[in-house]
């Protein structure tokens, strides 16, 4: 407990005596965190989106225009049986017109010179996400593009894969490039650490020859490495705090267009107390391995 | 105290620091280790210290066999000896008080015991008054006897010192070696290295005298 204790006073004496490059530490690790937080801020923002556009995802059963009422009744009842569909809806020719006119006001008038209504009927099916997941929904359209009275199915989802997979391999890069800068920030408190050591060598050679513990000699430097490691990662949760709310400040309209803005969260509070004990485990690193040789 | 059979240091090309040293100091004594430079003096001190390890034979303190000891047994045997340097080696960040309080602080005492014995021994070096000064505020024999304070804190049974009044004039050896004196009639086993003869002679103790890494002569 003293050792705790004579570690942490001397530790904080250490980083006031050495502020310049104290702060060079603190700065790094910063630098580490930001990367590290920056990347799980968007993409875990990223990933809910996917998942929110994926739970709304659906797909459309075009009928031919001669298919019968039992050809629909045996296409319902097969999606129905299936357990693939949140919800369906059946989406009769004029309603598909309706449609058109109502979303598409300014070409509205062309259809008046329409002699058929070229809409097909259609039913349009919700997909449960695990139907999504365990590919379900993938087996039911195949069937049900082969079923009597059906002209095409769209399943328009390629794109969520694309972005998934593009997702992943941001991740990828970006958690290569984070632990990279975690090594260097290591080595640079690592450095900083050793200075230190250095300025106070006529202490810890009295501390040798009196046969104090290793634990009075060494904990201060491992302590030093801690704090300047916790402030690192606390500085880079603050950056990111004030850069995410920039963000939605400047960039609130036109993200608004795309996604709900509302929806987008900074990390919860659980993920910043790892990244705080995360920045004080890299320093912890940093001061123990300078430490080692006192 | 100390006992040594043989004892022998040798640095690399073959170079003898110590060669064949047998001495013997007992509990309570106060030897005088002398010799030129390069006696081998400072070589002793330091294996005795354990900042250096033996080449050859055997060395034994207040009951450790040096060569076997672990990490954690260094740490224990260093604790029951104080050291006095030529230099000093006092922290110039800290008061006085606290150069000497490091000691017992830095070996876990509690703090109200760590700044009584630090007062207590700084009260019998005379240097009570200057409790609050930085070594760099201090004459050259103050700092020493702050280091021999400090050396005194932790009531060690053994002092080694290596040319203690080197930097000092004869006024202060003098002075300094009285204190040593006051120590070893505590029981404190002292052995101090120095080349200083005529302090020797006035002192009047034991002497161990070395040339080339051999005893020459116990007198």
């Amino acid at each position: 407990m003293r050792a705790i204790e004579y570690s942490f006073r001397e530790a904080t004496a250490s980083i006031w005596r050495g502020k310049g490059t104290s702060a060079l530490a603190v700065v790094a690790i910063t630098l580490a965190m930001m990367v590290l937080g920056g990347l799980l801020l968007i993409t875990s923002n990223v990933q809910k989106l996917i998942e929110d556009w994926s739970s709304a995802a659906e797909f459309s059963v075009y009928l031919r225009d001669d298919a019968t009422s039992e050809q629909r009744g045996a296409l319902e009842k097969l999606i129905d049986e299936s357990g693939v569909a949140a919800a369906r809806e059946y989406v009769s020719k004029a309603e598909a017109l309706g449609r058109f006119r109502r979303d598409f006001a300014e070409l509205a008038s062309l259809t008046a010179s329409f002699e058929d209504n070229p809409f097909p009927a259609s039913v349009e099916v919700r997909v449960r996400p695990d139907a999504q997941q365990d590919g379900r929904a993938e087996v039911l359209i195949a069937r049900l593009a082969a079923a009597p009275g059906v002209v095409d199915v769209r399943y328009d989802r390629e794109w969520l894969v694309r972005v998934t997979t593009g997702l992943e391999t941001i991740r990828g890069i970006g958690f290569t490039l984070a632990l990279v800068m975690v090594a260097a920030a290591a080595l640079t408190v690592a450095t900083v650490v050793r200075l230190a050591l250095h300025e106070r060598r006529g202490e810890i050679e009295v501390m040798q020859l009196v046969g104090s513990p290793y634990a009075f000699i060494r904990g201060p430097f491992v302590v030093e490495g801690l704090l300047q490691g916790g402030a690192g990662a606390l500085l880079a949760i603050a950056v990111l705090w004030l850069g995410f709310r920039a963000v939605l400040g400047w960039w609130g309209g036109p993200l608004a267009t795309i996604v709900e803005t509302g929806a987008l969260q900074f990390l919860p509070l659980r993920l910043c107390a790892w990244l705080v004990a995360g920045g004080m485990a890299v320093g912890c690193v940093g001061g123990l391995a300078a430490a080692r040789s006192a | 105290m100390i006992e040594t059979h043989h004892l022998s240091k040798v640095y690399s090309r073959g170079l003898y620091a110590l060669r064949d040293l047998s001495i013997t100091v007992q509990k309570g004594e106060f030897v005088f280790l002398t010799g030129p430079s390069g006696a081998g003096k400072s070589t002793f001190l330091r294996l005795l210290l354990l900042q250096e390890r033996p080449s050859e034979g055997e060395l034994w303190v207040n009951g450790y066999h040096l060569e076997k000891l672990t990490r954690r047994e260094v740490q224990e045997y260093r604790r029951g000896i104080g050291f006095v340097f030529q230099d000093f080696k006092l922290i110039p960040t800290r008061t006085v008080l606290e150069n000497i309080s490091f000691v017992p602080q830095v070996l876990g005492m509690p703090v109200a015991q760590q700044r009584r014995r630090a007062f207590q021994v700084l009260k019998w070096v005379g240097l009570q008054h200057r409790i609050n000064a930085y070594p760099d505020d201090l004459s050259g024999g103050e700092q020493q006897r702050i280091a021999i304070a400090r050396a005194l804190v932790n009531e060690p049974a053994l002092i080694l010192a290596d040319e203690p009044t080197g930097n000092l004039d004869p006024d202060l050896s003098l002075e300094i070696m009285n204190l040593f004196r006051e120590i070893n009639a505590g029981g404190t086993t002292v052995l101090v290295a120095t080349h200083d003869r005529e302090l020797i002679r006035l002192v009047g103790r034991r002497t161990i005298t070395l040339d080339q890494g051999r005893v020459v002569e116990v007198a």
